[in-house]
């Protein structure tokens, strides 16, 4: 559980710099990558952590991370 | 209808996990969102018209909001000036005309030419630019946002204001365009004793300038409205946020649904975390709601 509360709280604070820093599309655009990255570093760590990583399962957070990052970039984009 | 199963719900077929789930489903989600983005800047070179933002902002509008949010911050209200208007208004135009957004133009033509061009002799000048914005609330609410903006409209060396706001074609897509010029002639601090005063605005218009009335307040300029678009067809930003919409909306409930029914099942998988991943589209989706269409520079 403690792991979840670190991933909501990373979340959090991206959500709240696209808000405040909403005049600053390089920001929000730096703010996607790192959260798309910290989604991904969080879910390597968690399946080491209970010994359940395997390769499918690190694409897996990838490819969810490129989903999210591609929704953003494209909505950033078109401000 | 078993297709439709297959890709929203786990089952054999699928190994147990909703087909659209997969890594490679995701990828070819991800691939149709950029193929989606391609078509969206190819539509322009088909039909030059079928892109744009609508908008409705008034200059007049602009210049009210702007001096409400200076008497909030205990400064004195910027005067409309004419001269400045037509200035801000050619440089919107000379925008459009040679297709950048900027504060100097490719050809390094810097703001403070058209400030010259009308005859504007500034002690201090600033610009702010604002695109895309629906309504002039969004936009000058945007440029308090932004530190350097917030700079200019707050500044108290700025007496006067023009306000252009111009629509046209933008990198193929319809645009409105807001410029804010905001200025401060020489002869501001002569007279300054006399615009501390209450309403002396009129005085001072008198006392500075006799010779830039009858020049300054040709009607064309004080009636520079933006022609109201009604034949936009789509939206950029409004499309691009309602596919995004709908994709996260999906997935997440995919993903729940996939999540209790294998846990219903009690089905072993080798598997990211379904909670991770729904709080990720969760954030994913937050974010699409807080963007909003406008830009500035």
């Amino acid at each position: 559980m403690p792991h979840y509360i670190s991933l909501i709280f990373i979340f959090i604070a991206g959500i709240i710099g696209f808000y405040v820093f909403s005049y600053d599309t390089n920001f929000q655009i730096g703010v996607a990558f790192a959260l798309a990255s910290a989604y991904v570093s969080w879910g390597i760590i968690h399946h080491t952590i209970h010994k359940d990583i395997c390769l499918s399962v690190v694409i897996e957070y990838v490819t969810v991370a490129i989903l999210g990052i591609v929704i953003t970039l494209s909505l950033i984009y078109r401000i | 209808m078993e297709k439709l199963i297959h890709f929203l719900l786990p089952r054999e077929s699928n190994n147990h996990k909703a087909k659209i789930l997969h890594s490679s489903s995701l990828l070819v989600l991800a691939s149709f969102l950029v193929l989606f983005q391609i078509v969206l800047n190819l539509l322009p070179k088909l039909n030059p018209s079928i892109l744009g933002y609508a908008s409705n902002i008034s200059p007049s509008e602009v210049v009210r909001l702007t001096n409400e949010k200076r008497a909030a911050a205990g400064l004195s209200a910027l005067s409309l000036n004419q001269e400045l208007s037509a200035a801000a208004y050619t440089k919107g135009q000379d925008m459009i005309a040679k297709d950048y957004w900027a504060h100097i133009a490719p050809d390094g033509t810097e703001p403070w030419k058209f400030f010259k061009d009308f005859g504007y002799k500034y002690r201090y000048a600033g610009e702010n630019l604002a695109r895309d914005f629906s309504n002039a609330n969004d936009a000058v609410n945007a440029w308090m946002n932004s530190p350097a903006h917030r700079e200019n409209m707050l500044n108290p060396k700025y007496k006067e204001i023009g306000i252009g706001v111009v629509e046209g074609d933008l990198a193929g897509v319809d645009t409105t365009i807001v410029v804010q010029f905001f200025g401060a002639m020489y002869t501001d601090k002569i007279v300054q004793p006399i615009a501390q005063a209450a309403k002396t605005e009129k005085t001072v218009v008198l006392t500075v300038a006799p010779t830039i009335i009858p020049t300054a307040i040709p009607i064309s300029i004080q009636t520079i409205e933006p022609q109201v678009r009604s034949q936009i067809l789509i939206s950029p930003f409004t499309t691009t946020r309602t596919l995004s919409l709908i994709v996260v909306a999906i997935l997440l409930l995919v993903f729940i649904v996939d999540a209790v029914l294998v846990s219903k099942r009690r089905i072993t998988r080798v598997a990211g975390r379904t909670f991770a991943h729904v709080v990720f589209l969760g954030m994913i989706l937050s974010i699409i709601l807080i963007l909003k269409a406008g830009n500035i520079l």
